[in-house]
């Protein structure tokens, strides 16, 4: 299975422990990551909200070069994902619209056909290699964990409009459990995580991690997991800011899938940093080590 | 002689009201059903509207009154064959000589010898969940879905029964002291020739477990109103006492949430056009039982529409203390140790967001075409509307026929016209009297 | 309190992604559905489309289009596909049209004008790279600037720059 990976800009600048660990655990399913040339930012909600032919645009050029390079995208941030699924749906049902975009692509010598399909990766984990191969996979079974995931929204909304999102709802929790950590219910679980708030008005953005917070810990839980970068910042550094400006500590690390997809399948850790942490994973990743 | 026979597919209201009309003025009449009673969704009603000019002491059914001694005519008139647990399988022919094929599916009892004693019922070792009573109250394999049921005889479900299963259990045949058990029937298929045929078939209900945030088959407490209809019966599960699925107490708070699945381009776009109107009944019908409890009706457009509905939805706010919202409520969460409910609502008059606990919520959800309904359509050869419902010929001037000659249709298996119960009743009669008409049938007495 | 727009609720219905305020029955799901509205009483999404139907348009434009997550919990419940959270992209697009733009929004915009990408890369970033063997990052700023050029990003930002949101604190 070939994918053309797109990153996307945070996971780029601020994640290299989600980038090193997918890189390097994929493969071992069957999964080959094939880097895209000269990309651009994917156009998040920030640039959707400015401009629609903009938005539509710059998307588009992306999935036009995996189109060059006859490959599916494989998307692990929600809002590219959002972005690129949203852009091809769009393009395929308008095709007036799609010479429109076509238009402003040829100033930059590229022309989107409308053949690219996006994939997320919790669809590749959870479809294309499935539950079961990843179950047979575990050599280290992760017992220690009581996870309370974070699917995220864009992975999974708006379900109503796009069908095609093929996310469901159980598909993270699913996921962790084969993994053999347990998962929690709690409160607000499909609430989003306020991140699109950041840097926009950061008390609300905070506010709306602070009560997902809560309502893990009074679940259970002792760590949290998410697979969209920026949800991962709401909760990881989130953490951090909540306790600076509130006193209030959680002490709940937050991991990547794909950190948990890796210590579960037995790989080599030794030599790998977990650099993306900024609330402390010590003492569990500890635990995980050892066992 | 085919022009004097009528074929009636469905044995709701509309369908006796039309088997009635027709057989009194001489026409022979076939009221075909499917399940084992005729008697339809009004047969599942607590109380109709409106209710004014009946005792309001009156601790029965409304249906009682006004369903079941049509349901006995229709049983013993003369011109009336009664057709159950029968499904209308092939059509040929046109107007004033269609070839029917019927399949009577058997119900391994001897009709003239089941003398409704209940012995078998009461010994039967398997219970299932009643489809009359929603699956709030169970039945046995051998069984009779209400005590009213006509005709007033049990039937075996060879599907759950232990007899067809493994060949093991004689029960039944063995306490019955009229001998009336008979395991070897077969269906038995019939062939009739009839000049008309009218198709009041009715409706099927929305599952709302299709709208999550709801809590329908997760959350206890969350029920539909037709199950609340049971529950308020006096021959339903719980005999009419007001009382709630979790613990079996009284509710001391009772939500509506209105346009569940209706007017919802997700699901059904129309509005089902008689909720608005059995929910205030409802209200007000818990209210009268104890004005103390508190009810609330969350709306969007309260479609009280009609004589006398009104004022009824006044009366309900300033007599009986009903309390209306006008909000569509984004999600319901339970409560873990109460399982009370939560309901989430922003009051749209005057902005404020808020949730409100109460004991039970009752969704009113779309009322849709039958199961069946496209299988049937095909048999018959009628246009279906894009939602599923009987196609009129002309919503204005031909409302009850259908789109070939000869067939015609009444009560909600046309869609949400307005679709209560005495306009089923007019179309019924409609129907009968357009059959008149295209027969030229003289009509007698 | 300005003077109503009867034209403001077509305005916004022709612009990309606001049909749907055409459709809005103002049933309030999608309010008793907003997890931010539960936090600030300003936003209000149904209030929203009902001020934008009614022709408040300075009112709508400026900062209330601002607060919405994008979380789509509304579009999901929307039974009228009126879909709010739509619609607020349309409204947010008009505002940037007339340089009101919250700072937050303001810079990834001109990261990506500048260099392509949302967050740009700095030396650090590319030595940790190189230490943890990843490969180097392959952006074209250059088709991004000529992108946003062309649809007139460029102006726009310029134009906001001058006019300083109040939305964040």
């Amino acid at each position: 299975m070939k994918y053309a990976l797109f990153l996307g800009c945070l996971i780029s600048a601020r994640e290299p422990s989600y980038e090193l660990y997918a890189r390097r655990v994929l493969p071992h399913f069957g999964v080959e990551l094939v880097d895209m040339p000269e990309t651009t930012c994917c156009a998040p909600f920030s640039i959707q909200s400015l401009d629609y032919i903009g938005w539509l645009s710059i998307a588009a050029r992306n999935l036009a070069i995996a189109e060059e390079m006859g490959l599916p995208v494989l998307a692990f941030c929600n809002d590219c994902y959002e972005s690129l699924l949203m852009t091809s749906i769009i393009l395929r049902d308008d095709p007036e619209l799609q010479g429109k975009v076509n238009d402003v692509l040829s100033e930059v010598g590229k022309e989107y056909k409308g053949k690219v399909e996006v994939r997320h990766l919790l669809e590749v984990l959870h479809q294309d290699i499935g539950k079961k191969k990843i179950k047979d996979a575990v050599q280290r079974p992760l017992t220690q964990l009581k996870a309370a995931t974070q699917i995220g929204c864009h992975a999974v909304r708006p379900k109503m409009i796009h069908p095609t999102l093929a996310v469901g709802l159980e598909t993270l929790d699913e996921l962790v459990t084969a993994l053999g950590a347990e998962t929690v219910d709690y409160e607000k679980k499909q609430v989003c995580c306020g991140g699109p708030l950041r840097g926009v008005n950061d008390e609300i953005s905070r506010q709306m991690t602070r009560q997902k917070l809560q309502g893990m810990k009074r679940a259970g839980a002792n760590c949290v997991v998410t697979v969209c970068p920026f949800c991962f910042i709401q909760f990881d550094l989130g953490q951090l800011e909540i306790k600076r400006a509130l006193g209030e500590e959680y002490n709940l690390p937050v991991f990547h899938l794909v950190e948990l997809l890796s210590l579960a399948s037995g790989l080599e850790i030794n030599d790998w940093k977990m650099r993306d942490h900024r609330t402390p994973i010590d003492p569990i990743y500890e635990k995980i080590k050892g066992s | 002689m085919a022009r004097n026979s009528v074929l009636v597919i469905g044995g709701g209201i509309a369908g006796i009201q039309a088997s009635l009309e027709l057989a009194d003025k001489g026409l022979k009449v076939y009221l075909a059903e499917k399940s084992p009673s005729i008697g339809g969704r009004m047969a599942q009603l607590e109380k109709v509207f409106p209710v004014t000019d009946c005792s309001r002491d009156c601790v029965g059914t409304c249906w009682l009154c006004i369903l079941m001694p049509r349901m006995i005519e229709c049983y013993r008139h003369p011109n009336v064959e009664l057709l159950t647990c029968t499904e209308v399988k092939e059509v040929k022919g046109k107007l004033g000589d269609f070839t029917v094929n019927i399949v009577k599916y058997p119900r391994y009892i001897e009709i003239d010898k089941c003398v409704n004693c209940g012995v078998c019922v009461e010994k039967c070792p398997v219970s299932v969940p009643n489809e009359f009573e929603m699956g709030l109250k169970d039945r046995k394999a051998i069984y009779i879905p209400f005590p009213q049921a006509i005709p007033d005889i049990v039937t075996i479900d060879a599907e759950n029964c232990l007899h067809f299963k493994d060949d093991g259990c004689h029960i039944c045949e063995e306490v019955c002291k009229a001998e009336a058990i008979d395991y070897e029937q077969e269906p038995e298929q019939l062939t009739l020739n009839v000049g008309a045929i009218i198709v009041a078939t009715g409706f099927d209900l929305f599952n709302p477990s299709q709208i999550p945030a709801y809590g329908y088959g997760e959350f206890k407490n969350v029920m539909t109103a037709m199950e609340f209809e049971r529950i308020l019966s006096p021959f339903g599960p719980t005999e009419g006492r007001l009382q709630r699925p979790s613990d079996g107490r009284e509710p001391n708070s009772v939500a509506f949430i209105l346009c569940v699945g209706s007017r919802d381009k997700r699901f059904y776009s129309y509005c089902s056009s008689i909720c608005c109107k059995y929910s205030l009944k409802m209200a007000v019908s818990i209210k009268q039982r104890n004005p103390k409890t508190e009810v609330y009706l969350f709306y969007t457009d309260l479609r009280a529409f009609g004589k006398g509905f009104q004022e009824f939805a006044n009366e309900a706010k300033k007599i009986y203390g009903v309390k209306y919202v006008r909000s569509n409520p984004g999600e319901l969460l339970e409560d873990a140790t109460t399982r009370d409910l939560k309901i989430w609502y922003e009051d749209t008059t005057s902005g404020n967001i808020q949730n409100l606990a109460v004991n039970l919520a009752v969704l009113c959800n779309a009322c849709i075409p039958r199961e069946g309904t496209s299988e049937l359509a095909k048999v018959l050869g009628i246009e279906l509307d894009n939602f599923g419902f009987v196609k009129q010929l002309d919503e204005i001037t031909h409302p009850v026929d259908t789109t070939v000659p000869g067939v015609f249709a009444a009560g909600y298996a046309l869609g949400p016209r307005t679709g209560d119960i005495p306009d089923s009743i007019t179309q019924a009669s409609a129907a009968a009297e357009r059959i008149f008409e295209v027969l030229h049938v003289k009509k007698k007495g | 309190m300005s003077a109503v727009d009867p034209n403001f609720m077509h305005e916004v219905a022709n612009t990309p992604r606001g049909e749907g305020v055409l459709t809005c029955i103002q049933c309030g799901r999608c309010t008793s559905s907003c997890p931010v509205a539960r936090f600030l009483d300003e936003h209000n999404p149904r209030r929203l489309m009902e001020m934008i139907i009614l022709g408040f348009r300075p009112e709508v434009l400026h900062k209330l289009p601002w607060y919405c997550l994008s979380c789509f919990t509304c579009l999901d419940r929307c039974p009228q596909r009126g879909d709010v959270g739509e619609v607020v992209f349309a409204i947010r697009s008009l505002a940037a049209r007339e340089g009101d733009i919250p700072d937050g929004v303001w810079e990834q915009a001109k990261n990506l004008l500048d260099t392509g990408r949302l967050i740009p890369t700095t030396g650090f970033m590319h030595r940790q790279r190189e230490n943890l063997g990843l490969p180097e990052i392959s952006t074209s700023a250059k088709d991004a600037e000529t992108i946003m050029k062309r649809v007139g990003f460029d102006k726009m930002i310029l134009k906001a720059r001058t006019r300083k949101s109040e939305v964040t604190e």
